[in-house]
């Protein structure tokens, strides 16, 4: 079947009430997830992926990506109105954002970072559909050689990113490895950590140390920081302004921005490792160099916050890429969008999308009909939003407890996991107070198991050499790719956060 | 903190290190690598670079003095959400929840009675029908059932 048939057939799977319900559900909760300032669509995705578990497949994975996605679009909304970004992927959105809210322009921000999130998400979706194929075919010639340095990458490139603190991130990562570990080892049928306990014979479930790390781990750390004390009296007042539309000129000066952030955002996002965050970023820094008038970002430039905003929706969607035809997550997000599709037995890699075409299918049509969900959404529902912005942390904050536990204990009906996703929010605060990564624990306690079972058949095809991996043309290929990432992504990233800072110490 | 939280990591990443090279086969009998390999090369990698993140913290000193404020809260939602799980064993998972949320809010959302005792009775009533009745998903029982759910 063609491209256009398997969208056909995808789109007929996604339309019906029941998926296009989930869908909706998921484009409300993901936009919920963004606008609360803490919480990342890692969080939302792995306190609510439990709820999840009394649905279809297809429905379950519709609505959870709906969740992913709709953490873009709903992130933006604190950064205009309140300065203060939903998540990491938004910050860029503040640069100018703020600025246009403060000039009186917070409904025409509004309307633009909707349009912008929308044009980003479904360019990457249609990328997705002309590319996703082609990588499947590519990577069927991937052996273990090409899956181990896969994996590698996607966690150099994430700790490299980290910056000044890449060696906590480096040791973030390993402890992540070191997790992975636990359990009985499916080569030799040896218990690794187990301790005698038959809880850990099956290893460390990644569920509850995801919801832990994520979810308390981010509610307490806000705490710390004092977001239970502020209020929300700093809320711009959009609904007073003179108009809410904007101009047909905000469109006009834009739609080139558009497209430039779409296409830098997938690339960027189809990278393992570098995500939305990065990708706005640099479109932001991409912009202010190619404008005629770069001294106006900063004060409220329309460009400016469309950048970012096309950018982060198309990297989230370019993210998709690695996970569905490599089974790859890039980051955190995806890393637990792939523990959901294991949760349902589906192993997403080159053959996933010949095999489970439904699925796959289904899903793909399903984040067209969601970017048009989240359009509509995220223009007409803004008041709502706006409430959900007032609902102080202090009231929020036992309610997310409640939700992460009772969450986690449905998932096996097991107290001992309930207990370790406790742990996990209490490691997960004092990592990230100390400058410690917990998206580089959860993405290689994910990838772990992984690696570690490539590398152990890499080394026993080349009967203990290291050269195999020079010796294949793939996995040249990889190795390259990824000194040059390793090189190249710091530096843009560099570039993109001081042009960034500098918009903002100019405001 | 931040050196007591490193050192904990480094005591860690010690015994995992520990246990790797004393329990755990570096190769198999037939000569491939065995359950120890990974472990071990994750283990040492572990402990060199907490020490070195280590030697780096004590060259920069004693730079993360934060306010009694902050860590007050933090520590004490902390501390109820422990009690949480306790009670969570011991009196199921509605009523538990009641309880965690009536005693954190009068806590947290001081001045409110009306509010917190609204909240402490809906939000567990919506997620128990939530989870219970419309996902089929299991509360946690308590070794005390008071309640009949």
């Amino acid at each position: 079947m063609d491209v256009f048939g398997d969208l056909l057939m995808g789109l007929s799977i996604a339309i019906t009430p029941i998926n296009m319900l989930y869908l909706l559900i998921g484009a409300i909760v993901g936009m919920v997830v963004g606008v609360i300032p803490g919480f990342g669509p890692s969080a939302g995705l792995a306190i609510l992926l439990p709820v999840t578990f009394g649905m279809d497949p297809t429905g379950a994975i519709m609505m959870l990506a709906a969740i992913y996605y709709g953490a873009m679009y709903g992130g933006t909304i604190t950064s205009i109105l309140l300065n203060t970004p939903g998540e990491s992927a938004t910050v860029a959105s503040t640069f100018d954002g703020y600025p246009l809210a403060k000039k009186g322009r917070a409904g025409p921000a509004l309307v633009m970072q909707a349009v912008a999130s929308f044009v980003g998400g479904t360019v990457g979706v249609i990328l997705i559909t002309i590319l996703a194929p082609m990588f499947s075919q590519v990577s069927r010639s991937f052996g273990p050689p090409e899956y181990f340095l896969l994996a590698m990458m996607g966690m150099l490139t994430l700790v490299v990113m980290i910056g000044t603190n890449w060696k906590l991130g480096l040791i973030s990562a390993l402890i992540g490895f070191a997790l992975g570990t636990v359990g009985v080892d499916l080569e030799t049928g040896q218990g690794r950590y187990t301790f005698g306990s038959a809880e850990l014979i099956g290893g460390i479930y990644f569920i509850p140390v995801a919801i832990g790390l994520f979810g308390l781990g981010e509610l307490f750390y806000s705490f710390y920081v004092g977001m239970h004390r502020s209020g929300s009296g700093g809320i711009v007042q959009y609904d007073k302004e003179a108009s809410f539309w904007p101009s047909a000129e905000d469109f006009l000066t834009t739609r080139m921005t558009m497209v430039r952030g779409s296409i830098l955002g997938f690339v960027v996002g189809v990278i393992p490792g570098a995500g939305a965050t990065i990708a706005s970023l640099m479109a932001y820094s991409t912009e202010r160099s190619v404008s005629k008038a770069p001294e106006k970002f900063g004060t409220g430039e329309m460009a400016g916050l469309v950048a970012p905003e096309t950018a982060n929706n198309a990297a989230s969607s370019g993210a998709m890429i690695p996970l569905l035809t490599l089974g790859i997550p890039g980051s955190a997000s995806t890393a637990v969008l792939l523990a959901a599709f294991m949760l349902w037995g589906l192993r997403p890699g080159p053959l996933f999308m010949e095999q489970n075409p439904e699925l796959a299918w289904g899903l793909i049509a399903s984040m067209y009909l969601g970017n048009m969900i989240l359009l509509v959404i995220s223009i007409f529902a803004i008041p709502l939003f706006v409430q959900i912005i007032k609902v102080p942390y202090r009231i929020l904050g036992p309610i997310v407890v409640v939700i992460c536990t009772l969450g986690t204990f449905s998932v096996h009906a097991s107290f001992i996991e309930t207990y370790l996703m406790f742990a996990a929010g209490i490691i997960g605060f004092f990592m990230r107070l100390y400058g410690f990564s917990p998206a580089a624990l959860v993405l290689a306690l994910v990838l772990g198991p992984l690696a570690e079972e490539a590398l152990r058949q890499t080394l026993t095809i080349s009967r203990g050499s290291g050269m195999i991996f020079l010796e294949r043309q793939a996995s040249l290929w990889i190795i390259g790719v990824t000194i040059v990432l390793v090189i190249v992504l710091p530096l843009m990233s560099r570039y993109g956060r001081s042009s960034g800072t500098a918009e903002k110490a100019g405001t | 903190m931040r050196i007591a939280f490193l050192l904990a990591v480094l005591a860690g990443g010690t015994y995992y290190t520990y246990v790797a090279f004393a329990d755990l086969n570096f190769l198999t009998r037939t000569g491939r690598l065995g359950p120890g390999f990974f472990p071990r090369s994750i283990g040492v990698m572990i402990v060199l670079l907490t020490i070195w993140a280590l030697s780096d913290a004590l060259r920069q000193g004693r730079g993360d003095q934060a306010d009694a404020g902050r860590w007050r809260d933090v520590v004490m939602l902390m501390a109820l959400a422990v009690c949480y799980a306790v009670t969570l064993r011991v009196f199921g998972g509605f009523l538990a929840t009641v309880i965690y949320l009536a005693v954190t809010l009068a806590v947290l959302n001081r001045g409110r009675p009306v509010q917190n005792a609204l909240l402490s009775v809906i939000v567990p009533v919506v997620i128990y029908l939530l989870f219970d009745r419309v996902l089929n998903a299991s509360m946690p029982p308590g070794l005390v059932d008071i309640l009949p759910i």
